[in-house]
């Protein structure tokens, strides 16, 4: 069966424009930062946060007031995808909504396992928000969905696996459309964890969100959703595994690499080299930092603005988690 | 053009780690005996909590899977994980899964609170890197593929409380289709201090028993463990000759968007996510013999769900909740309470729901109150609920008669 992207939205550093992100990460634009600080005596971190006014409308709903920023950027990416989606709506019997998460609610989940270490009255209205599945349920209660929700967690290839998942429930005719968003927060203390680490990617925060139908102009070639690594050195043999699951027939024109600065790099180079030899290559984490469980949706949408601006060839996507699995798509026109 | 008929999925080994016992066996048994696991929690001060009990796997059964070099770093969950898929490779050796499709809500979840704690005490600790690299939640995922010698896709489902049957339900769903032969699915939870305070902060812990569909109830206890399940294509474990412990037969999902923690009164939710799992099963309400609740013991879950099995199924289908005997595991109480439902099948008998004292007058419903009883359920379903509205519900059947 054939899977269509026909909806895309975002919500990055970089603001929440297609076109607007789009262009500056071909440009070049480097990754505005900021300083997130910890607790006195500690190091603080750069991070490339997107920026809270993107999601001002999102917040003044009802049930997102308290909310954290995951969800609201996650809210603010789905509902800029279903705006856009090309597909008419009034075909939508059914949608499923599938988010793709790393590291979720991480700054209420610290703020409540604050109050829980100083021994202050934990608050009950910071929990629920820490569970992963919160933006997924936020969305579908936004958009009136009583059907299949479904949160999946990882590394960054977790993006890709809700992608496989998405075409898994459209081939089945079990929806009519998929949401597929991924999500993430940027946090001292995450920023803190990826240093003890050593993995030196820039952190980043947003929301990537891409709407899966059966018709549609850009089409989702193949989605391998992750070949395991056990360790960093077996990263660029999976990626490889995961590009042979790929469709034989279109070799792509272009990749949205995954490089972000750490082992990644070398493994993803390696392995697309060896399966598709030298192609030209755009780097979306120079300009929008590595939103971890946000950052395979981010190449998608990427890999869409790439067709509908220069409609040559295949889009390949290739992902590597940091510690998981690494991942693989091609898109092109339909 | 021809439209295939879907699959039988079959049931060909089971793995379980819980207060109940390490293994089917020592679970049966302790279903038989109604054996309350629940312990006063050791693990963490709880002494200005409102509750101070959780159903805990003993730390020497955990002690006993650090046998290997590496594994003396990994986090309990990850040793709970390798208990289960050892048990399930033990039952079946030759089941060669193509994925792990596992439901989790925490992970290493007491890594992260030993991270933070030393950040905040600003005192160094050599530790920190391998508290993060054993925090996230698909770290015991890989810990169990590469222990027992698994290299496979694996997908993480963290759907809160329902996260373990909606793992069992996608990795049916992925066989009955054919895009599958093979899955391990199931799901897993370790207890850590941060979620058994979040629920007590919500006030939906309970300093008594757990006593699930109770006029008297008071609330949840924690728990933990991990149960999986290997699915295999029917005609496919057939012709290996595997051995069919019983059947998965149906599968419904539901979101339910009323409140992030609370379902809506109605109970609108679990009964649409229980009428499609009978519905994906074939089979009507007259048909299960035996509901193994989501039956958490707090006011909005027993009401909402005890309305909503009333409305469907009346008084005459047995009703019990094996959380009254080991707590809530969460992400893999969905999977833990499939295996026990399998157990159900397989040895004749209804779980009991202990402590046990009058039913909620709201409804009533036909409890297995505090004694296991001697019966012959065919067709088990199982019922799991969750934070954000999440809802997922399964039909297991006994092998015999399979077609």
């Amino acid at each position: 069966m054939d899977v269509f992207i026909t909806g895309t939205g975002w919500i990055t550093p970089l603001g929440a424009g297609l076109d607007e992100v789009w262009e500056a990460i071909l440009g070049g634009a480097p990754a505005p930062t900021r300083e997130l600080a910890g607790p006195v005596g500690t190091k603080a971190h750069r991070a490339a946060t997107a920026p809270p006014k993107l999601v001002d409308d999102v917040a003044q709903n009802g049930r997102l007031r308290r909310s954290s920023n995951i969800s609201l950027f996650a809210a603010g990416a789905a509902g800029a995808a279903l705006k856009n989606d090309e597909d008419n709506p009034s075909r939508m019997r059914t949608c499923a909504v599938i988010t793709s998460i790393c590291d979720g609610g991480v700054i209420y989940s610290r703020r409540f396992y604050d109050q829980v270490v100083k021994k202050e009255t934990a608050s009950p209205l910071l929990f629920p928000e820490t569970v992963y599945n919160a933006p997924a349920s936020h969305i579908a209660a936004l958009l009136g969905m009583d059907g299949i929700t479904y949160t999946l967690v990882g590394d960054a290839s977790a993006g890709l696996a809700a992608v496989e998942l998405g075409v898994e429930l459209l081939e089945a005719g079990e929806v009519d459309r998929c949401l597929i968003v991924g999500a993430e927060e940027a946090d001292w203390i995450l920023g803190e964890a990826y240093r003890q680490w050593r993995l030196p990617a820039l952190m980043a925060d947003g929301a990537a969100a891409i709407v899966l139908s059966r018709e549609g102009k850009i089409r989702l070639e193949g989605v391998s959703g992750g070949v395991p690594f056990f360790r960093q050195r077996e990263a660029g043999a999976s990626l490889r595994a995961a590009l042979g699951e790929l469709p034989r027939g279109a070799k792509p024109c272009r990749v949205i690499s995954c490089a972000n600065g750490t082992f990644v790099d070398e493994a993803e180079r390696g392995a697309v080299e060896a399966v598709y030899g030298r192609l030209p290559t755009v780097y979306p984490k120079k300009s929008l930092g590595d939103a971890y469980g946000a950052s395979a949706l981010m190449q998608i949408v990427c890999a869409v603005q790439s067709i509908r601006r220069e409609p040559t060839g295949p889009v390949l996507v290739p992902v590597i988690g940091l510690n998981h699995q690494a991942a693989a798509a091609l898109i092109s026109a339909g | 053009m021809s439209i295939p008929q879907p699959a039988s999925v079959a049931i060909v080994a089971a793995g379980i780690i819980s207060p109940l016992g390490r293994g089917v066996d020592a679970t049966t048994r302790s279903l038989r005996d109604g054996a309350d696991c629940v312990t006063p929690v050791t693990a963490f001060d709880v002494s200005s909590a409102r509750c101070h009990t959780a159903g805990q796997i003993p730390d020497a059964w955990m002690e006993e899977l650090r046998d290997t070099r590496k594994s003396r770093r990994f986090h309990r969950a990850s040793l709970m994980m390798i208990a289960a898929t050892r048990e399930m490779r033990g039952q079946d050796p030759g089941f060669a899964p193509e994925q792990f499709i596992i439901g989790a809500t925490g992970g290493g979840m007491t890594f992260g609170e030993a991270f933070f704690r030393s950040l905040a005490s600003g005192a160094a600790d050599r530790r920190r890197a391998k508290w993060i690299a054993n925090y996230n939640p698909q770290k015991p995922v890989l810990d169990a593929q590469e222990d027992a010698g698994f290299r496979v896709p694996s997908s993480i489902i963290a759907n809160a409380c329902a996260s373990g049957s909606n793992a069992i339900g996608h990795a049916f769903e992925l066989i009955r289709r054919g895009r599958r032969q093979a899955i391990l699915c199931g799901g897993y939870d370790a207890i850590s201090e941060m979620v058994f305070r979040g629920f007590d902060s919500l006030q939906a812990s309970t300093p008594e028993k757990i006593r699930p569909f109770d006029a008297a109830r008071t609330g949840l206890v924690l728990g933990e463990g991990a149960a999986l399940f290997a699915l295999e294509n029917l005609e496919r474990a057939r012709e290996r000759g595997a051995k069919i412990l019983g059947r998965v037969t149906g599968y419904g999902i539901s979101t339910d968007t009323h409140h992030i923690t609370q379902p809506h009164p109605s109970g609108i939710g679990p009964r649409l996510a229980m009428e499609r799992a009978l519905a994906s099963a074939g089979c009507g309400a007259g048909d299960i013999d035996y509901i193994n609740a989501h039956g958490t013991a707090t006011s909005f879950n027993d009401a909402t769900e005890g309305l909503a099995i009333a409305e469907l199924f009346g008084n005459r289908t047995p009703v019990s909740s094996t959380k009254s005997m080991m707590g809530h595991a969460l992400g893999g109480a969905g999977a833990i309470e499939a295996v026990i439902s399998l157990i159900a099948i397989r040895e004749g008998m209804l779980p009991p729901n202990i402590n046990f004292t009058k039913c909620d007058p709201a409804w009533e419903l036909n409890i297995v109150a505090n004694l296991c009883q001697t019966a012959f359920p065919r067709r088990v379903l199982s019922n799991s609920f969750g934070f954000g509205g999440t809802n997922a519900s399964l039909v297991i059947e006994a092998a015999e008669g399979a077609n």
